[in-house]
């Protein structure tokens, strides 16, 4: 036992004394959030400047009702962000815009809005900025614009002359979803926001089983190709150093896991602080404490399914090139349930995704998807987790006989079969 | 006689290749052994059954009156032939750690390892990466780490390979001074030279199986004194086939004609007059180079 404390203390020391493990722990999950905040700021943050808008109008009937339209988004003065002039009409819409078009390059107009005579005609309405990239000002545009657009529409067509009716006709129809949560209690929630939020942790745990994997498999064909292993071998058995690099690797990924689950926890609740609504507090809705728990439990699972196979790989082996062609495969059975995981992202409760999250080597990542968008039931998740204990033990039990033959190999690396057969004896 | 490693015709077979055969011997309590035997003989691989990293398919092995086990290997220390430290660690974390995988805790680990790297010269690199040390230096560390925890027996494959003379000296004097305070040691080599000045007894291996085994200072007794150091000018090369002539070591110079015991080197000094200028004759004891030869059949041990 001491030994093995003192391989895990060396490997988790070794590793988490690297700059680039602090970078990908603290650094990284910082980026993202600023980023995210970074995001959500600019698209809340209003310009704080006033933009005259030209109009040129071929009906005659947009100028009055557009400007009371446009005039409702106000700055943080209480000034309208957008100020509409009408131009006059010189001939067509064509010839008055290209008349003002000279304002806008000495910046007197912000943008020329046209629009033509015929309302239902296609392209009827035309943007003409130097900015174009502003969507903010255009959106406020074109919701104004619907608006007004759709109303005189129906003045026209004398199905309905009063003003009420006309906006009770046109109220907005919305879909909400609510979701049934672990406790029961249905909650409003946006569908696309859940889906950022439970990707976001799949990335995370298909990279980190990969990556943690990996660091394993690369450990030990280190001490292999630096002759380190046969030191070791005279003061312990191949078991003990197996499970001590193991536990201790494991160790500093289940460190890394930790700081990103309680990030997104400490984020979730700062968020539930402020009160804020919208994309971001439904995408923290699938980083409650008890998915996050879950998260942890699978990285833990999923790495000891993983592990077992890249160690043994690592100990055939005598470099990193041959390492590469036998770690392919694994590599490839790790990207089936990343890749379905869009699919179970969309359909968390159907049959394929179901039967794959119960499979060992898809069930870290296809099942936490499940548990991250739906709450699936609770044998299903007892099921999957007795699955994958259950190949845990058998693939150890092969790996143990493969590590011990293998470390000591050197020369040509034995073949698939070879390599099974020392499994089973 | 207490032995601290015993072997029952051990045998370790690797596909149909018997690379240890049939090997018996015992070392006993206190002794300085040594395994001789030219390359591919088995030496490692017999090393390799003694730590319990490779299992023998045949015989049984008793190492410090037991059976192998993980509580033995903390009372052995053992420098294999093929070294190799972790190049990121810095030295005295790196024996540190290496203390403690022998059971020791890791105060009493670090005290023992400062203690050695000042006695050796390197306390000064205690802070350093071993990558930073030169080569000399990490045969030193290395030495270190298997010497650290005091060990009961130490097993050497090698020990020598790879060393300037100013280091060999120095590892024979630590050794023989281990030997000195209780120390088993057990080291493998191909350099009859230095397995001459420090073993006591010694186990000549080929092809997998015992050559011969005992007392060094008997082994050599029963060459007598059968040697003969010749010099001359011609081609001596049908030397090696006149009667009684068990083995020929040509040094370019000079060559050592070892006879059959009993042989009488007159007959080897009428023949070789016949047909060479001799300029020097004289009968001496082999060298275990020349038994060695002799015994293995006429491989170079240094091939």
């Amino acid at each position: 036992m001491h030994k093995v404390l003192t391989v895990i203390r060396r490997e988790y020391l070794e590793r988490v004394r690297k700059k680039s493990w602090w970078i990908g722990t603290f650094v990284i999950p910082l980026l993202i959030l600023g980023l995210m905040f970074g995001m959500v700021s600019l698209f809340m943050m209003r310009t704080e400047q006033q933009r005259r808008i030209g109009l040129a109008d071929g009906s005659g009937a947009l100028f009055e009702p557009l400007q009371e339209a446009v005039a409702e988004k106000k700055l943080k003065d209480g000034r309208p962000q957008i100020l509409l002039e009408r131009l006059p009409l010189l001939g067509s819409v064509e010839a008055t815009r290209k008349a003002a078009e000279p304002r806008i390059g000495k910046k007197d107009l912000y943008a020329i809005v046209t629009a033509e005579k015929d309302l239902y005609a296609e392209n009827a309405f035309r943007f003409y900025g130097q900015n174009v990239g502003n969507i903010q000002i255009i959106a406020a545009v074109e919701r104004a614009l619907a608006e007004v657009v759709v109303r005189v529409r129906f003045e026209r067509s004398g199905l309905a002359a009063d003003r009420a009716e006309i906006e009770r006709l046109m109220a907005p129809v919305d879909l909400e979803t609510f979701q049934i949560s672990e406790t029961g209690e249905a909650r409003k929630r946006g569908f696309n926001q859940a889906i950022y939020g439970t990707f976001i942790f799949i990335v995370i745990l298909y990279m980190a089983l990969l990556l943690y994997g990996i660091a394993v498999m690369r450990g030990v064909l280190e001490e292999k190709s630096n002759r380190v292993m046969e030191v070791l071998l005279g003061s312990m058995s191949p078991r003990q150093l197996m499970v001590g690099k193991i536990l201790g690797i494991g160790l500093v990924g289940l460190t890394q896991m930790a700081v990103y689950a309680a990030t997104a926890g400490a984020l979730r609740m700062w968020v539930g602080a402020q009160n804020i609504q919208g994309d971001l507090a439904g995408m923290l809705d699938s980083v409650s404490p008890l998915k996050m728990a879950y998260f942890v439990v699978f990285f833990v699972l999923g790495y000891f399914l993983y592990v077992g196979i890249f160690a043994a790989i690592g100990a055939v082996c005598n470099s990193e090139q041959e390492a590469q062609n036998l770690q392919t495969p694994v590599t490839m059975i790790l990207v089936v349930p990343y890749a379905a995981s869009f699919f179970v992202i969309a359909n968390p409760d159907s049959m394929l995704a179901t039967v794959g999250s119960l499979i060992p080597f898809f069930t870290p990542i296809l099942m936490y998807a499940r548990i991250s968008t739906i709450s699936p039931p609770v044998w299903e998740i007892a099921l999957s987790i007795a699955l994958l204990l259950l190949s845990i033990w058998l693939v150890f039990r092969g790996v143990a006989k493969i590590f011990r033959v293998g470390v000591l190999m050197y020369g040509k690396r034995p073949t698939i079969p070879e390599i099974l057969r020392w499994a089973r004896d | 006689m207490e032995t601290a490693v015993s072997l029952r015709d051990v045998a370790k077979v690797f596909g149909s290749f018997r690379a240890v055969d049939g090997v018996s011997f015992d070392v006993p309590r206190g002794d300085i052994f040594g395994i001789l035997g030219p390359n591919g003989a088995g030496k490692t691989t017999t090393i390799r059954m003694i730590m319990d990293i490779l299992r023998p398919d045949e015989g049984e092995i008793r190492v410090l009156g037991e059976r192998l086990g993980d509580g033995l290997k903390d009372r052995i220390g053992y420098l294999p032939e093929e070294r190799g430290l972790y190049r990121k660690m810095k030295v005295a974390e790196m024996l540190e750690f290496h203390g403690a995988i022998k059971g020791m805790s890791r105060t009493e680990a670090r005290r023992a390892a400062l203690l050695w790297l000042d006695r050796l010269q390197l306390g000064e690199w205690k802070e350093r990466k071993v990558e930073e040390l030169s080569k000399g230096m990490q045969q030193k560390a290395q030495f270190v780490a298997a010497v650290l925890a005091k060990p009961d027996l130490l097993v050497l494959d090698e020990p020598f390979s790879g060393m300037d003379p100013v280091n060999q000296s120095l590892f024979k004097d630590v050794i023989l001074d281990l030997n000195r305070t209780g120390t088993t040691i057990l080291f493998s080599t191909h350099q009859m030279e230095t397995a001459e000045k420090l073993c006591r007894r010694i186990v000549l291996i080929d092809h997998g199986k015992v050559v011969r085994e005992g007392v060094l200072a008997e082994i050599k007794a029963g060459f007598g004194r059968s040697s003969v150091l010749l010099e001359f000018d011609g081609d001596g090369g049908f030397l090696r086939w006149l009667p009684h002539v068990i083995g020929v070591d040509d040094y370019g110079q000079s060559v050592e004609v070892l006879l059959e015991p009993g042989a009488d080197p007159q007959k080897l000094l009428a023949e070789a007059s016949s047909k060479l200028r001799i300029r020097r004759f004289e009968v001496v004891s082999p060298t275990l180079h020349s038994i060695f030869i002799a015994l293995v059949g006429g491989e170079s041990p240094h091939a």
